[in-house]
């Protein structure tokens, strides 16, 4: 109990005392700071039960149940919402947002970092639902931040496009819950995941595979799935850069967990090939739609953007390559988290400097911020997935997983279309490292504090990339277990 | 008495998925709030159908919420919105009156198609309306897509999940009552974010046609 309390107790705890501060004051940005070290705390010894051999249950019914799947999650989230907290705006200095736009900041993406830890530790699949339903309403209040006409189109695409995927993932919820009622009759705990996936032999196969269906285009469109991604670009771009870092490195992830969540379902009531089929198509659509795009981009926002639809492919497409692959899909999602809310965080730096997201109008960045342009350096080489980066550990594994599933022309495709991605990518790179600044920019990298988070990052990309640690390679085994192939 | 309850439903469910075709015909805004509103009144009374010959005392608090959220909140909110933009009709959806029909008989007929599974599967005398509760959901998927004002869009929304919360009722008598209480607090701030968005677009387009938001592109 007291573990869940501390990891979903301070988003909201940090919420409710920005509420209550009006006007706004430097010490909230603090006190969520220093509150969001306890969520990273609690997600540590939900990892330590996680090795001990234990899964932690709480709550009335097993309310709340944190598992090797959800502690990943749950890790991560509370990495990226660490980051946020300190790194957002409202810490002091001028961080080009006024004391109300940095209020409003506080308050929502707390909650929005408290619905994606409750999304991840929560037992019921309809209360997994509402959060998840819940993280759109609150990223969304945060994306005109600065109301534009960019903005305000890219909001209303997210909260349109992503409250309809939800929608249809609840569908999809209530279809699940149709075919388990009709077999056992109903039941308190019947949306209970660890009682669906009890009872999930049993299932009626067509059911559950409309089902599914629906849940994969319903939370599939909040991980950025092609062709439901539309929104993506859009909003990750318009965003602030704290959020877009949130967007990219968890949201995405929280939403192919829910997938994974009824994936399991699935395959224990009709067996792997369903599920598989479904994951190669729209990943393999999703690589080849984010290959292309990069390819035209000029925004350096979007850039990365595509980059984590790519990124969300590949995680897909593992996740139809038996024990093997979903390893390889949950370090990438580890990987991909630490790098892309890292690269983010980086982009809004250069966008603070350059005043604009336009690549043809950032140059000369190692020149004017050599620490902030070699790290987005070397983040681009991890993202595009080069050694020594943890992303090229995952993708190695990824491709001898699919190579071992038997698949080699679906690898030889999704490694040219990695190609395609990594060439444009590294285009975009050069032009923005090099050549001299635009005249009036200024020289120096102005507050120097918020690199050294983001160098830990680097730090654990790296250290991912030589070796796997026992405790990572003990979590992801117990997610391949549950998720059971 | 069996028959009786399934014929209630289906006429309740019937009725709901008409009043969903009206967003495809009708050009104002007034009266898309009317057809949301009668939908809702529909749904209300299949939840209450069911309760009683169901003997399901739970979804008496359903219909309550429903009630109150979908047939008395949620339709006055959006009439003050549509005072405010009270000339801007759906004049040129991007797609015309005539095919928009010929769809959703078409999403309605796939309906059942999908449904089938469900149907065969449930021994409940509620099956035969979760065909149409699936029609509903389709349509309304249509109508977001097809019409170029916010407004219309976020009333194209809010029946899609209409359209959910029968399916549950005929197929299930119902989601868990805490589950469901989530799900309409869910509901109420989805759509009072897509409020204060429709009030952001009018603000910086001066108007809330949605064709205007092209400006976001590759």
């Amino acid at each position: 109990m007291t573990t869940f309390a501390i990891l979903l107790g301070p988003p909201l705890l940090a919420a409710m005392l920005a509420t209550a501060m009006k006007p706004y004051r430097r010490i909230v940005g603090w006190v969520n700071a220093l509150l969001s070290l306890g969520s990273l705390g609690a997600a540590v010894a939900l990892w330590r039960h996680i090795l001990a051999g234990e899964v932690l249950t709480s709550g009335p019914l097993e309310f709340l149940r944190a598992d090797a799947l959800s502690t990943l999650l749950a890790f991560c989230v509370s990495v990226v919402g660490a980051l946020a907290a300190w790194l957002g705006p409202g810490m002091g200095g001028d961080d080009g947002y006024t004391a109300r736009e940095a209020r409003r900041f506080r308050i929502f993406a707390n909650l929005f970092t408290f619905t994606m830890l409750f999304a991840v530790t929560s037992n019921n699949v309809g209360f997994m639902w509402i959060a998840i339903e819940a993280t759109t309403i609150t990223s969304a209040m945060l994306i005109p931040l600065h109301v534009t006409k960019a903005s305000v189109e890219a909001s209303w695409k997210y909260i349109l496009i992503g409250s309809i995927g939800i929608a249809l993932a609840f569908g999809g919820t209530v279809l699940g819950y149709f075919d388990f009622v009709s077999l056992a009759g109903r039941h308190e705990t019947a949306l209970n995941w660890t009682v669906l996936m009890a009872s999930a032999p049993r299932l009626h196969g067509p059911v559950i595979q409309l089902a599914f269906v629906f849940i994969l285009i319903g939370y599939g469109t909040k991980a950025g799935l092609a062709p439901m991604h539309t929104w993506l670009p859009d909003a990750h771009s318009e965003a602030p850069a704290p959020l877009s870092a949130m967007m990219s490195g968890v949201l995405l992830a929280v939403a192919l967990y829910a997938v994974i969540r009824w994936e399991a379902v699935v395959n224990a009531a009709v067996g792997t090939g369903f599920t598989d089929g479904l994951f190669i198509t729209l990943g393999v659509l999703s690589i080849v739609i984010a290959a292309f795009s990069l390819v035209v981009q000029r925004n350096y926002k979007r850039m990365l953007a595509y980059s984590s639809i790519e990124h969300t492919g590949l995680i897909c497409v593992g996740l139809a390559l038996g024990p093997l692959g979903t390893f390889a899909s949950m370090l990438h999602l580890l990987n991909h988290t630490l790098a892309k809310s890292m690269m983010f965080f980086l982009a809004g730096r250069v966008l603070h400097r350059y005043r604009t997201t336009e690549i043809a109008g950032v140059s000369g960045l190692l020149t004017t911020m050599p620490w902030t342009g070699g790290l987005f350096a070397a983040g681009m080489l991890a993202v595009i997935g080069l050694p020594p980066f943890g992303l090229f550990m995952s993708e190695f594994a990824l491709f001898r997983a699919g190579f071992a599933a038997g698949r080699p022309w679906l690898m030889g495709l999704v490694l040219a279309l990695l190609t395609v991605a990594f060439v444009s990518m590294i285009g975009h790179l050069n032009r923005m490292l090099y050549g001299a600044p635009a005249a009036g920019t200024a020289v120096g990298e102005g507050s120097a504090w918020p690199l050294v988070p983001l160098g830990a990052c680097m730090a654990a990309l790296v250290v991912l990339g030589l070796t796997l640690p026992a405790p990572v390679q003990a979590l992801l085994d117990g997610i391949v277990e549950i998720v059971g192939r | 008495m069996e028959s009786l309850f399934s014929q209630l439903c289906v006429l309740g469910s019937s009725l709901a998925l008409i009043t969903g075709l009206i967003l495809l015909w009708r050009r104002g805004v007034q009266a898309y709030i009317t057809a949301f509103r009668w939908q809702s009144w529909a749904i209300t009374a299949v939840t209450l159908i069911v309760a009683y010959f169901g003997d399901d005392h739970e979804l008496y608090w359903v219909a309550a919420a429903l009630f109150v959220l979908k047939v008395m909140v949620i339709p006055r909110l959006l009439t003050r919105m549509a005072h405010r933009f009270a000339a801007e009709r759906e004049l040129e959806p991007y797609v015309n009156t005539a095919t928009s029909l010929v769809v959703a008989g078409l999403l309605v007929l796939f309906g059942y198609t999908i449904t089938r599974p469900l149907v065969a599967l449930s021994q409940l005398p509620t099956r035969a309306g979760m065909p149409l509760a699936m029609g509903l959901v389709l349509v309304s998927l249509f109508v977001v897509i097809s019409r170029k004002k916010a407004l219309t869009q976020v009333i194209g929304f809010l029946m899609l999940e209409n359209g959910l919360a029968l399916l549950a009722v005929l197929g299930t008598y119902g989601i868990p009552l805490i589950v469901e209480l989530g799900v309409f607090l869910d509901v109420l701030m989805g759509f009072l974010v897509m409020q204060i968005f429709v009030y952001h677009i009018h603000e910086t387009f001066e108007s809330i046609d949605v064709e205007q938001l092209n400006r976001l592109r590759h």
